[in-house]
């Protein structure tokens, strides 16, 4: 079997006295949807964090793609195919649906800042091919017709959609969602999960995925972390989780 | 794509204020020195907006940079330039503009030097640390006798033309607009809108934040060399804290972030205290009758006036003199 996308090892991270979380050991694979559940406080999103390099873990290891992501800047792991989405949307209200998609794209680009200055030829044809895809990735969720519309007068459905497609902009190999469904009502979160595999399936990417929503996180992952108290209690397919004491005990109490 | 067209634009500018430069001549001197006066405020105004309304980081140390570059410019016109013993024509069109660039440069790095270390800070905390470094930069000069102190730099040439001021508040403008419109230049919003979230989509916040402080001292140092060679003179308390508040409420009044709206609010808060001052000598015939009134009272009321406007204008037009949201149009 091939080497894990993402390999967290024993990973713990302290806020002074607090231990946020505790020695956690978990992996995603090329390509997988998993899930991470948990009790709210169980560090879930903590654990993005590390992840995506907005706190350095005191202790243990991350590997992205083979490679440890100790002391790399967020940014450049976005580079190297990290993306996220948050828990409370975090869109930039003032830019338009299409610039919010195009700053995403910003990593990928190939002239720098001078030549927007100078506005030659290569700037104008790197723009308009970005224009294009901005335009190609919006179309696929249908929001392309919002393009010039500013972020923030989406309804809250599109705004998530929209926060998925910017992170979808820098190419990532791991997209990691913060609580997707949070505020959507039953029709939209089938809509939500059908979303999400298709990502999945059409840019061949890993989904790591938090949600409270069980009948979500049940219906689309493969496998499932669960968390308690900085803590992993369990991991396993959805049937294994359902079953399992553990989790059971953490969620309803002894 | 309208792209050309700003091009074109600029190069209108330069070509229609060198005309102007050429009869200035014929032109009163003390309506020339107002006017040139504004081209300054808009190279100010522009620069500063890159920073506080763009980029959204609070800086008053605007005129701090302003003298960086004033003061740098105007020691090179009046130490070495002489020395050189070039022509007047050959100092006026190839040493002034060096000498303007090498001022933009220092005050650039000058605002390098405060914006690396300090830009870890947010909103009011990066507002003080820039206030405090202005202070210092006027403190400073007034306390070294090499540049005058506190009587100030006297002897500084007139090289400032309708010219050098117009070219140069076209090229700021110019440069803040072509580097705002590029997918680079959304990030710079983008900074201001969720560095948290602009992080996590790749872009270098810190960077950002640098480049637009770099730039924005930049010309904020190429102003104060205008400056100068536009007043001949210069002395410290011409750089304090009032005159980068000045600079920061144009940008507020022209709407923070707002290209067109910044460089109207900049021409109308240079040109309001002067047209009072000249509407002050003035009378009005008297509708009932009897002796004309006289306007004289608003040469006493003349900044008080202004305030009330600054007032006014804030509660009526809190998004900034022009309404309409430029960064919603579509990318020219």
């Amino acid at each position: 079997m091939s080497d894990p996308l993402l390999q967290l090892t024993g990973v713990t991270l302290r806020f002074g006295g607090l231990t946020a979380v505790s020695s956690v050991t978990a992996d995603v694979k090329e390509g997988e949807l998993a899930g991470l559940i948990g009790p709210n406080g169980a560090g879930k999103t903590t654990l993005f964090n590390l992840i995506t390099g907005v706190y350095q873990p005191t202790d243990g290891r991350i590997e992205f793609a083979g490679a440890g992501t100790g002391g790399v800047k967020p940014f450049h792991l976005t580079g190297r195919g990290i993306a996220r989405t948050f828990q409370n949307i975090r869109l930039f209200p003032s830019l338009s649906v299409a610039d919010n998609v195009r700053v995403a794209f910003h990593r990928h680009l190939e002239h720098r800042t001078g030549h927007s200055w100078l506005r030659g030829r290569r700037f104008h044809a790197e723009e308009a091919e970005l224009g294009e895809r901005t335009r190609e990735l919006l179309g696929i969720f249908n929001l392309e017709r919002f393009q010039e519309a500013p972020a923030k007068s989406l309804s809250y459905g599109d705004q998530r959609r929209l926060e998925i497609v910017r992170a979808l902009a820098t190419g990532p190999r791991l997209l990691l969602l913060d609580e997707p469904a949070a505020g959507m009502n039953p029709s939209e979160k089938d809509e939500l999960m059908r979303l999400i595999r298709f990502v999945r399936d059409r840019f061949g990417l890993a989904v790591l995925l938090v949600e409270h929503d069980m009948k979500v996180v049940m219906g689309i992952c493969e496998r499932i972390h669960v968390l308690e108290y900085g803590r992993k209690i369990a991991e396993g397919s959805p049937e294994e989780i359902r079953a399992d004491p553990k989790v059971i005990a953490a969620y309803l109490g002894d | 794509m309208a792209f050309p067209v700003a091009q074109r634009w600029l190069l209108g500018v330069l070509v229609v204020s060198l005309g102007a430069s050429a009869l200035s001549g014929s032109i009163d001197p003390y309506f020339l020195d107002v006017v040139m006066g504004v081209g300054v405020s808009v190279v100010l105004a522009s620069s500063l907006n890159l920073i506080n309304g763009f980029t959204g980081q609070f800086s008053l140390g605007h005129a701090g940079f302003m003298a960086v570059g004033a003061y740098a410019s105007a020691m090179l016109s009046t130490v070495v330039a002489p020395r050189l013993g070039w022509s007047p024509a050959l100092l006026q069109w190839v040493f002034f503009p060096f000498s303007l660039v090498v001022g933009g440069v220092l005050a650039a790095l000058a605002g390098l030097a405060v914006g690396a270390p300090s830009l870890r800070l947010k909103g009011d905390y990066l507002a003080i640390v820039t206030l405090g470094f202005g202070e210092i930069i006027r403190v400073i000069l007034q306390n070294v006798d090499a540049v005058g102190g506190a009587r100030g730099l006297t002897g500084v040439p007139t090289y400032s033309t309708l010219f050098w001021t117009f070219g140069t508040a076209a090229l700021t403008v110019y440069t803040v607009w072509a580097l705002l419109n590029s997918t680079h230049g959304r990030g710079f919003l983008a900074v201001a809108d969720d560095e948290v979230a602009a992080e996590a989509m790749g872009l270098d916040t810190t960077r950002y934040k640098i480049t637009a402080f770099g730039i924005g001292s930049f010309f904020a140092g190429v102003a104060g060399g205008l400056y100068a060679h536009l007043k001949g003179y210069l002395n410290p308390g011409g750089f304090s804290f009032d005159k980068s508040i000045e600079i920061v409420v144009m940008v507020i009044l022209g709407g923070m972030g707002r290209h067109a709206g910044v460089v109207f609010a900049a021409i109308l808060l240079t040109l309001l205290p002067e047209g009072l001052r000249e509407l002050g000598g003035r009378s009005v015939p008297n509708p009932f009758g009897g002796a004309a009134w006289s306007l004289d009272w608003i040469k006493d009321m003349r900044m008080i006036l202004y305030s009330l406007l600054l007032i006014v204008l804030m509660l009526t037009r809190p998004q900034g003199l022009f309404h309409r949201d430029e960064r919603r149009r579509k990318r020219a």
